[in-house]
Formats: structure tokens, sequence, C-alpha cells
């Protein structure tokens, strides 16, 4: 109780001291002369954000950048061992490329699979469409812990003899074959694929809903005009409606690759990146809070860091674009 | 008139400021604790984090109520058995350690110690009367450089195969006491048709563990206490020719085709806690399974068998290369101190009592790692019989893996012997990064 009172008093407290501290900077710059008043009243009011962006995201990226030549406790500069160490490691070379497997995979499909989802929807009576979309967008909801958990058991493996309690392996003992530790199958990366498949399934939904509702955007005159001219409907579909939708298209698959990018709950609790399946952020955890280890962790997050940069990048170029064309 | 109004604004603006830290500093004083106080009177207040989880944390609580009710002191429990290791790392690196932990895995513990950032327990309980209680080679695990930086509170035993006892004496079969002798039984079980051992190493993200125990058996056994201890402490390589050695046998004994139950592929993705579980079934599907004195907790061991263990279960000492060569693989958790006061020192010496124990006993599998412990308290005679094995060996050595710095002994070997195990690496490979792990 004592907690609560205090969490209120806290937040009651601090937004007041907020509102004050703008107050009383608006206050002392009004004081100003005219011409520095108007020179300066911006920056009051877009410094404290800048200020707390630099605290909270600048000075620590800046922090990492440097913590990455420097060994595992921070003590002593190591130059560019740490890069070189996991470059030349055969576990960290498997653990980027399943991450360049990832973000070739799991973004493409999950647009793909959004888009016909919303395509073939639309088509359906409202009803059918509500339920379909409802149940699509349903996996949205679980966390990424909670999907791994539901789909370890669907994966889940016993010995040939004992009751199989995994769905999968239920089936696959139906049909007569022997069971199969499914995540222990590394064979052409087959159990990378099988967690993407979790990730996917989490991330349809949210490409369908964007999808959908641009699909609808899409006028119906440019439909009818084509169809008039003698067009079918794989060429509308391609030619008429994908180009005029294409700006949400780029948004999704952004957001999914972002998304894929720092994926690590799924990997984390279904495999801990074991059988060859680790991917780069489940490398970052293991080598900071299993093994200590600041320097690695710190160039792993650096790569991560150069590795989104360009894609944040075009996803900025392509907003700007966007807002010019408008 | 301005001016005036400005004072006035400024005024509240810092009373509010006041008001927000004020409020702040209260919530983070509860839990902060002693700090780094030097043998200070203590607050009354202590935090102790530790790994048990399920009934072995409601029996460290039962046992520390006690302690409360006659100290005065108050005791916060932090239970941090999801993921001990990664969990206290950032509390000790954030300048927020808990005042007492309890560590499962000492390799953590001598890291924080070799950053300075444990206390040196020489001068806070009596050492030299605890050496002269505690089973011989407990408390050389928790030293440093001379200094004693943790003391076992608790004892668990590894070199334990346990079999069904029925079956097993029905089928005629006879408790080894050589590694060869093992290695016929295992024959003669094969030769029945049964699978001869269960094993399973998946523990989520500790996954790969059992198999280290099973390499460290063999090194105890092929290479003896000094090799071992070389091999701990990395004075001799990964790669060394014992290491390769108890590789090999560990995989001819229990992971062939053939002699594992599941097959080599399903030994990476079978629980430790269940997979003894094959061996009760009607006929068994497995006789043989190595591992801990804690398999028999609920949960694990299935509640057929746990409800009559002694009559149920059979139980003998991984055998050594001769039958008089006994030795005993174990672990326990250790007790370190980030802050010395008055209270911490008392909750200490309540740990270290020789007779302390669990209330709980059954539920908890509770092991005294004290050689004078009155074994007349343990449950059932299978534990009587494991602990007295445990108090009467000659050489004892705690699990290696936990003593190995952090990123080999729960990072790079247990993920080495999953790759091993599963096929994804041949032994040589495996042992040749694991040693590459090795922090310099």
């Amino acid at each position: 109780m004592i907690r609560v009172i205090n969490a209120l008093l806290a937040i009651i407290g601090g937004v007041g001291a907020a509102l004050l501290l703008y107050y009383v900077l608006n206050k002392l710059v009004e004081m100003l002369p005219q011409k520095w008043e108007e020179r300066i009243k911006p920056w009051v009011f877009a410094g404290v954000a800048l200020a707390a962006i630099g605290l909270f995201l600048i000075y620590p990226a800046v922090r990492t950048i440097i913590l990455s030549f420097a060994n595992a406790t921070s003590t002593a500069w190591v130059g560019l061992e740490n890069y070189t160490d996991l470059l030349t490691s055969r576990d960290f070379q498997i653990t980027l490329g399943n991450t360049l497997l990832w973000i070739a995979v799991v973004p493409a499909v999950t647009v793909a699979l959004g888009l016909a989802v919303a395509t073939l929807a639309d088509r359906l009576g409202p009803r059918g469409e509500k339920l379909t979309k409802s149940a699509i967008f349903l996996p949205l909801a679980i966390s990424g812990v909670g999907a791994a958990t539901i789909w370890r058991f669907i994966y889940e493996a016993r010995p040939a003899g004992e009751p199989q309690i995994g769905l999968l392996n239920a089936v696959w003992t139906a049909l007569g074959f022997d069971p199969v530790a499914w995540l222990t199958v590394d064979t052409l990366r087959f159990n990378s694929f099988l967690l993407m498949v979790v990730v996917i399934w989490g991330q349809v939904g949210f490409s369908m809903v964007l999808l959908s509702a641009a699909v609808k955007g899409v006028p119906v005159d440019t439909l009818e005009a084509a169809r008039i001219d003698g067009a079918n409907e794989r060429q509308i579909f391609f030619k008429v409606t994908v180009p005029q939708i294409w700006g949400t298209v780029i948004t999704v698959f952004i957001t999914v690759l972002i998304t894929v990018l720092k994926a690590f709950d799924i990997v984390f609790v279904m495999t801990n990146g074991n059988f060859n399946t680790d991917i780069i952020a489940v490398r970052f955890f293991n080598e900071l809070f299993r093994n200590g280890d600041n320097g690695r962790a710190a160039a792993i997050v650096v790569m991560l860091m150069l590795a989104v940069i360009p894609v944040v990048a075009y996803q900025v170029r392509h907003f700007r674009a966007e807002e010019a064309a408008r | 008139m301005r001016w005036r109004r400005l004072i006035q604004g400024i005024a509240v603006a810092a009373v509010a400021m006041l008001f927000a830290s004020a409020c702040l500093s209260e919530s983070g004083g509860g839990g902060g604790g002693g700090g780094d106080s030097e043998g200070g009177g203590g607050d009354k207040q202590i935090e102790i984090m530790y790994g048990f989880g399920g009934d072995q944390s409601k029996g460290f609580e039962q046992a520390m109520a006690a302690f409360e009710k006659s100290s005065g002191i108050t005791i916060k429990f932090t239970d941090a058995s999801q993921s001990f290791d990664t969990l206290i790392r950032p509390r000790v690196q954030g300048n927020n350690p808990p005042d007492i932990a309890l560590f499962p895995q000492p390799g953590l513990m001598l890291d924080f110690a070799k950053q300075g950032k444990l206390q040196d327990l020489g001068g806070m309980v009596n050492l030299e009367q605890l050496k002269t209680t505690l089973v011989p080679g407990e408390l050389d695990t928790g030293t440093l450089d001379g200094k004693t930086y943790g003391v076992p509170m608790s004892m668990n035993v590894k070199s334990l195969v346990w079999y069904p006892k029925k079956a097993f004496e029905a089928k005629g079969y006879k408790v080894p006491t050589t590694i060869a002798e093992l290695e016929a039984l295992t024959n003669q079980i094969k030769a029945d048709g049964t699978t001869p051992w269960c094993v399973g190493i998946e523990s989520a993200g500790a996954t790969g563990w059992v198999g280290t125990d099973w390499i460290e058996e063999f090194v105890l056994r092929y290479g003896g206490p000094q090799k071992y201890d070389q091999w701990v402490k990395h004075e001799i390589p990964f790669t060394d020719p014992v290491v390769v050695q108890a590789g090999q046998e560990f995989d001819k004994l229990a992971l062939a085709d053939g002699q594992v139950f599941g097959g080599r592929k399903s030994v990476v993705s079978t629980n430790f806690g269940t997979s003894i579980n094959p061996m009760f079934d009607d006929p068994p599907k497995c006789f043989l399974h190595r591992q801990g004195n804690f398999i028999t907790q609920k949960g694990f061991m299935a509640d057929k068998a746990r409800a009559n263990l002694d009559e149920n279960v059979g139980v003998f000492q991984l055998p050594g290369v001769s039958a008089t060569d006994k030795p005993v693989l174990g672990g326990g958790d250790l007790a370190g101190a980030f802050t010395n006061d008055d209270d911490v020192k008392k909750a200490l010496e309540f740990m270290f009592t020789p007779d302390f124990k669990f209330p709980n006993m059954a539920a908890s599998s509770y092991m005294s790692p004290h050689k004078t412990f009155d074994v007349s308290q343990y449950p059932d005679e299978t534990t009587k019989k494991i602990a007295q094995g445990a108090y009467a060996s000659t050489v004892f050595r705690f699990d290696g893996s936990d003593l190995m710095p952090g990123s080999v002994g729960a990072g790079s070997f247990w993920k080495g012997m999953t790759a091993w195990i599963s096929g994804q690496r041949s032994l040589d490979e495996t042992l040749k990064e694991i040693d590459e792990s090795w922090p310099s």
C-alpha cells in the first residue's frame, strides 16, 4: 500500500516538476530581449527532450562502441580483438549466417502471407472476413515467450515407445514414422526454419491488418477501369493493386525486418541457440549475462547497429519521399 | 512583480523536486541493505539471493524463519532459481548486490571474488572449526589465493547410478564395482534386449550440464584428483588425452547405438529431470541412469517410484577403475557475502552450523555438507546411504564445470556437450573449441 502511494506521489511530483521546469524555463526566456527570445525558445522546449535522448540513447551507444574495444571486464584496451575473435570463430559465423537467413526469409514471407490473406479475405463475406482476420490476428496478442512455449510443445519429441505429447510428432508417428527431435535437425538449417515459423505465425496478423487497410483503400474505379480494359485478375492484382499499396508493403517489410534483427525470445526459449540455431541477439545475451564478457557483447551490438543503420536510413528516405509526394 | 513570480516559481519547483527525490530515495533505501559498510552493526535487515527453486526454496525459507525469530533480523528472500547466474551478474555489476548469495556455481562466485566484490569470510566465521566438520575438499572449493569467499551450506552427490530395484534384481543383474564391470553389465542388459541407459541433458537455458558431469566423472576416474584439479584450473588443456578418453568412454558407454533409450539424438531433447522415468515402466525401457541425489525430488522422479523409494529404486556409486577406487563428484550451494556486518555474520554462522537443515527434508532432498551430521535425520535409507558414502569418501571433488570460469563452465562447455552429443560436432572439434574459449 505504501508502495502504491509512494509511486503515485512520485508520478504526481514528477509530472508537476516537469511542468514547473518548462514553466520556469519559459519565464526565464521571456525575460530575454525579443530577438533572443525567439531564437532560444524552440531550443528550450526541444532541448529537454534532446537531452533525454542524448542521455538515454546516444551516450550509451557511444559507450558501447568504446567498450567494444575493451576486454571482458572493461579494464584494458584490446584493440580489434573482440571483432576478430568473433568473426573468426565458427560459432559466430554460424550465428551471423542464421541471422542473414532470418532477414532473407521472415520479412518477405510475412509480407507475402499478409498480403495474400488481406486480398483473399477481402473477397469473403463480411462475417467470413471478420472471422478469418480475427483468427489470424490473434497470435499477435501472444507474447514472444508465450508463443515460444506453445511451439515448444508442438515440436516436443519423446523417445520412440513413449507417448508423444508434441503435436507434430503425434501426427508424424501416427503416420508410421519414428519420432523426430525436430529442433535438433540442422540439415539445411531446417530447425532455424521451424523457429522462423513461430515468428511468422506471430507477425502475419500485423502485416495483414496494415495491408488489408491499404487494399481496401485502393480506389474501386481503377480496378474497374482495368477490368473494362480486359485485364485478368492476376494482372489487376500485380499491376494495379500492388503498385498502389507499395508504400505500405515497404513499411510492413521494414518493421518486420527490424523485429527480426532484434528477435531474441523465440530462439532463447526454444533452443537457447543450440543445434546451430543461434542468432545475434541471443548470442549477445549469452556473452553479456552468462559469460560476463562486456567487450564481446558490445562488439556484437555494434555489428548489429551497423546492420540496422542502412535499413533505418532507407526507411527515413522512403518516408520523406512519400511525404513529398503527398 | 515579474521577479517575485519567478522566485515563487523556482521555490515551488524546488519543493516539488525535493518531494520527488525524497520518494525515490525512500524506496531505494529499503532494497539497498547495508551497502558497503565494513563490520558495522547492521540494520536488522539482510537480503539473501539463492537459486534452489521449488521445495528447496520453501525448505530454505522455513529454515531461515527460525533464525529470523531468534535474531530479530528480517530476511528479504530473493529466489533467483529461474536463472541464478544471469540474475546475479547485473545486480553485482550495478553495485546493488544482495548481502548474501548462495552460489550453486562456485565458478561465478570465484569470478566475483577475483573482481574484489566478495568479502573474505576468514574474518567473519570460524573457518578452522568448519574445517573439522565439513566433508574434506568442500572448503577448498570456495578458496582463492588462500582466502575463503564461500562456504557450502548444502551438498549434493553426483556420482550415483540409479536402477529400478525390483526389475534389476529379477533379471539377476549385479551392482558393478569397477568401470569394466559396468561395461560388462551394460553389454549384458543390451544382450537381453533393453537399451541399458536413460540419459537426458535438456535443461532449457542450461542444456548440456548433464553432459559435462559425465566428462568430469571419467576425468576424475581416469586422471585421478590431481589431473582433475589441473584440468579444472586449465593447467592442462581441454584437449588433454585424459579428457578425450573421458569423452570416448561416455560415448561408448551411454551414447552409442543401442546404448541409450531413444537413441543419441533424443538425449539432447529429453529433459534431465524426467529422463530417468522410462526405467519405471513395465517392462523397464532402461536399467541405468546416472544423476545426482536431487533426482528423487518431486517433479523429477515419477511419483510411483518416489512412493516407496527404498523398495523401488536402487542406487550405487559410479565405480572407479579399480574396486578400491571410489571417488565422489558432488556439488553444493556456497554462501558468499557481499556485505560485512553483524547481521550477515549471524546469518552465515546460522547456515554453517553442522546441524543446519531444511525442515522439509523429504521434499527438498536436502543433504548436509557436514560429515558430523546425524544421518538418522535423512528421510529414507537411500538418502542415508548416499550421504554416508559421501561423508566417508576420501576423494571428494566439486563439480568441475561449476568451478571453471562462467564463460566455460556455464557457457562453451555446456554448449559444446550439446553440439557434440547431438552430432553437430566431433569430440575433437568440441574439446578444441572449449579450450579456445577459455578466458586468457
